[in-house]
């Protein structure tokens, strides 16, 4: 058989190019028709899927009740998958007796069942769309189905698998994913998996737990940031367990944890955390500070403006910005540091809440000596804290100062 | 002198055939491509995504240069945009008008000390300027510097999202766009470091308040030209290189970067012309070099709408530039070529570059003399150069039509039957003369870079929000 090279040249570039040319007029016709008909299908589509819409809209008490019998339509693809489409826009919107009534019928007219099915036994496509309908419907029972779904090979469809069981939202969901990725470890991007698992953990935390203490290095990254954000203060010996956890991101956790508890306990732990090498433990421990707003935290708090990252700077200013009635002793003692980063941060902060007018009020109605008045609104005024010649920047920053 | 002009005229039949050959192939991939992807979007609710714990906060960058007329609808319609966690950096570039001040008073707007890490280049910053009304809107005035990436840098600087999405100030995006660029993003968020979506025709188009109301059709020949070229350079030609991780271009009109990564490659680089094809260059040679396992993908159905040149001296200086900045990204990166460490971008991408989109105006010119000469010699034969241009004409019909069914199957914007008809007609209308223009205002392109001439060369601005044609998508690299 000669190869498609020989054929080619046999034909020579005339012969081919007349060839070319009745199916370049053949394509151009077939794409022009097949344009034409689609489109008046599509019109046909669309007008007889709006009749009957409303047809079904009319009827819609009578439907859900069971009024009309589930065999007048369960049969029929398009009526099912229409009024499958109708009942779970409307169930997604719906209050909580509506809601009741929706599940009620999705489950006696074997809607439900139906997706079940689809879902443990299509493939593909097919079966994402059973997945992605199943999850809308919320109903428990199609959590089995859903957790199958993880275990297929594609991984669009994993994914589909896991964003249902995060719609969920229930721990049974969670226990789901939790067994799924002990057995098969990271097979999906940590960010999905870790948005389903906030949201099917969050009603009760303490399933993370067990899976915590065995999961492989990579699983527990990701298991100790949901943690992270779902801890309660019911975990709270079991966040100070991890509070000197090998792994970086589970002590990153505790601190965020620890902003539950009560600030006795935790502000202790959280200057710990304040001191780790790791700088993103380190901002969590003063985001947690910060948010603890207690007094007992003000110099861990003050400690973190020194800090060598800019980002625990920041957070330790917005922390110390929010104690609102204390802000001119604070001011005093940032400016004692003597650190000019840390005092950029605080005023930076102090500017976004908004409270620079407030505390140049505060110094200047406070009695004392009008010297150290001048020298911190000075600091205020001009963001410098020597008498330095000023770097273009700085003029900007003393504009913005003075503007204010 | 006949020898070399039959050989002449065979080598370029040849490449005729190639090039055709690679446009089919990629209108074969694209629709395969955009069938997949409209069924993945069956299995993303966009409501859970917008409800989900974990989406990465996004900084739009918007680079504002004088358009006092239109900036505050379209921040306003920025800061409406459907994602849960949006920042919008605006840049007053230097702005002769009253941009700035416009902003302040419609946003409330107060100078700030915001941390502004100058980790990329750009000119000096005026002054940082928070608003009262919206703590999301952060304005940054600088210096003029004469350049988009300029400005765009300065943003950067500014940024405090992972995400950064560079947008045009004159552009619409519909409302659930970053939802949707954020789809692979979310799916894949180690690997995908950018995405663009598609930029479309504004021309004709109902707007209302920013907004569009209604899609319809440009009214002039040359935009509804442009419509074709937009829909086949998108819809067949990003989706296909895309497909094959060989995207070269996220539309600087609208695209989306991983901001860590724009930094660690320098940011936009400020001389070049084509700062979003540089871009993108870099982050290739980068990652690569990194031996990184990474995707540049597109997205075809986030919507960014901008307005093109309407009328033709402006449309010649907007291609002429283009050629200009696909010329001087090429030549940056000629190290790339063919070298295995750069995989398929060197081998594939950046040589299909090179010889059909830079080259295709002096190969078409030298085509057309020695066509010209073989008549002279009588040489040519007259029943095959007929057959010859017949295959060709039908074959871009071919093309652009596939390209306009693309859009039927798929995201389906123009709804109107005369739009679709007029759309059709241009297919067949858009190779005599305009493709023979374009040829000319590429070669115009080609020269100007060869000289040094680097002018700017503002287009004529129209009623409605319009663009400048340098400030929109830099280099569409039409797929035909």
């Amino acid at each position: 058989m000669g190869s498609a090279f020989d054929t080619f040249r046999k034909l020579g570039p005339a012969a081919f190019v007349l060839r070319a040319i009745i199916f370049v007029i053949a394509a151009d016709v077939l794409l022009l028709a097949f344009i034409l008909l689609r489109r008046t299908y599509r019109k046909w589509y669309f007008a007889n899927r709006d009749a009957r819409m409303l047809a079904i809209r009319q009827q819609w008490d009578a439907l859900i009740s069971g009024t009309i019998p589930y065999a007048a339509w369960r049969t029929k693809t398009s009526e099912r998958e229409l009024i499958e489409t109708m009942v779970l826009d409307a169930y997604e919107v719906a209050n909580l007796e509506e809601s009741a009534r929706l599940l009620k019928f999705m489950r006696t007219s074997g809607l439900v069942e139906k997706r079940i099915l689809e879902a443990r036994h299509h493939k593909g496509w097919r079966r994402h769309k059973a997945l992605v309908a199943l999850a809308r419907t919320r109903a428990p029972e199609g959590i089995r189905a859903l957790a199958e779904g993880l275990r297929d090979r594609d991984p669009q469809t994993r994914l589909a698998a896991l964003r249902g069981l995060g719609r969920m939202a229930c721990p049974e969901a969670a226990k789901e994913i939790l067994n799924w990725v002990d057995d098969a470890g990271l097979l999906v991007p940590a960010l999905p998996l870790q948005s389903a698992l906030i949201q099917t953990c969050a009603e009760c935390p303490q399933v993370l737990l067990p899976h915590l203490h065995h999961a492989n290095t990579t699983v527990r990254e990701v298991l100790g940031r949901v943690l992270g954000e779902v801890a309660t203060p019911s975990l709270g010996t079991e966040l100070l367990r991890f509070a000197d956890d090998d792994l970086p991101e589970l002590r990153a956790a505790a601190a965020r944890g620890l902003s539950y508890l009560k600030p006795g306990a935790a502000v202790t732990v959280l200057s710990e955390l304040a001191k780790d090498t790791v700088w993103f433990v380190r901002l969590r421990a003063i985001v947690s500070l910060g948010e603890l707003c207690h007094r007992t935290a003000l110099p861990f708090l003050l400690r973190g403006l020194t800090d060598s990252n800019r980002l625990v700077r920041l957070r330790s200013a917005e922390g110390l910005v929010d104690f609102k009635n204390e802000l001119l002793p604070i001011f005093e003692k940032v400016v004692a540091l003597q650190d000019q980063y840390g005092l950029h941060a605080f005023l930076a902060a102090l500017e976004n809440a908004g409270l620079q007018a407030s505390l140049v009020a505060e110094i200047k109605g406070t009695p004392g000596s009008s010297q150290t008045h001048e020298t911190l609104l000075q600091v205020l005024e001009t963001g410098r804290l020597s008498s330095e010649p000023s770097s273009p920047q700085e003029s900007v920053l003393a504009k913005a100062a003075a503007q204010s | 002198m006949i020898h070399f002009l039959d050989w002449a005229n065979h080598t370029l039949f040849y490449y005729y055939l190639a090039s055709n050959f690679a446009y089919l192939t990629m209108l074969i991939i694209a629709l395969r491509t955009s069938a997949g992807h409209l069924r993945r979007l069956e299995s993303v609710r966009f409501d859970w995504i917008k409800e989900s714990p974990m989406v990465p906060p996004v900084t739009l960058l918007v680079p504002a240069h004088n358009e006092e007329q239109f900036i505050c609808t379209a921040v306003r319609n920025l800061l409406d945009l459907d994602y849960p966690d949006l920042e919008v950096i605006v840049i007053n570039d230097g702005s002769t008008d009253k941009t700035l001040q416009i902003m302040q008073k419609e946003f409330s707007l107060r100078l700030v000390r915001a941390v502004y890490v100058p980790q990329v280049s750009s000119a000096p910053i005026r002054g940082l300027y928070r608003s009262d009304t919206n703590d999301r809107l952060l304005v940054v005035d600088k210096e003029p510097a004469g350049s988009k990436a300029d400005a765009i840098n300065a943003g950067l600087n500014a940024a405090t999202s992972p995400y950064a999405c560079v947008v045009d100030a004159d552009s619409v995006l519909e409302r659930d766009a970053i939802l949707r660029i954020m789809v692979p993003i979310l799916a894949d968020p180690d690997r995908v470091v950018a995405a663009g979506g598609i930029i479309r025709v504004l021309n004709g188009s109902e707007i209302e308040g920013g907004r569009i109301r209604r899609v319809r059709l440009a009214r002039k020949s040359i935009e509804v030209i442009q419509v074709v070229e937009y829909l086949r350079a998108f819809l067949i030609g990003r989706e296909s290189w895309a497909r094959g991780n060989m995207l070269m271009i996220v539309s600087g009109a609208f695209g989306m970067f991983r901001t860590d990564l724009v930094r660690a490659v320098g940011g936009f680089r400020a001389s070049a012309i084509g700062e979003d094809f540089d871009l993108v260059a870099r982050l290739h040679r980068n990652l690569l070099e990194k031996g990184a396992d990474y995707r540049i993908e597109f997205v075809p159905d986030p919507v960014c709408w901008t307005e093109v040149p309407s009328d033709l001296r402006s449309l010649g200086r907007q291609r002429a530039r283009w050629h200009k900045g696909l010329l001087d990204v090429l030549w940056s990166n000629r190290d790339m070529l063919f070298r295995p460490r750069y995989g398929r971008i060197g081998s594939i991408a950046l040589p299909y570059l090179w010889l059909f989109e830079l080259l295709a105006p002096v190969i078409e010119i030298t085509g057309f003399a020695t066509v010209l000469l073989a008549v002279a010699f009588g040489a040519l034969s007259w029943t095959f150069f007929l057959q010859f241009v017949l295959f060709g004409y039908g074959f871009a019909t071919v093309i652009s039509i596939g390209s306009v069914l693309q859009e039927e199957l798929t995201y389906k914007r123009y709804n109107d039957w005369q739009d679709v008809a007029r759309l059709v007609s241009y297919c067949f209308l858009e190779h005599f003369p305009y493709r023979q223009m374009h040829m000319i205002w590429r070669l115009q392109g080609l020269w100007q870079y060869l000289r040094g001439d680097m002018a700017w060369r503002p287009m004529k601005r129209l009623a409605q929000p319009s663009v400048d044609p340098d400030k929109t998508d830099s280099s569409p690299v039409p797929a035909s």
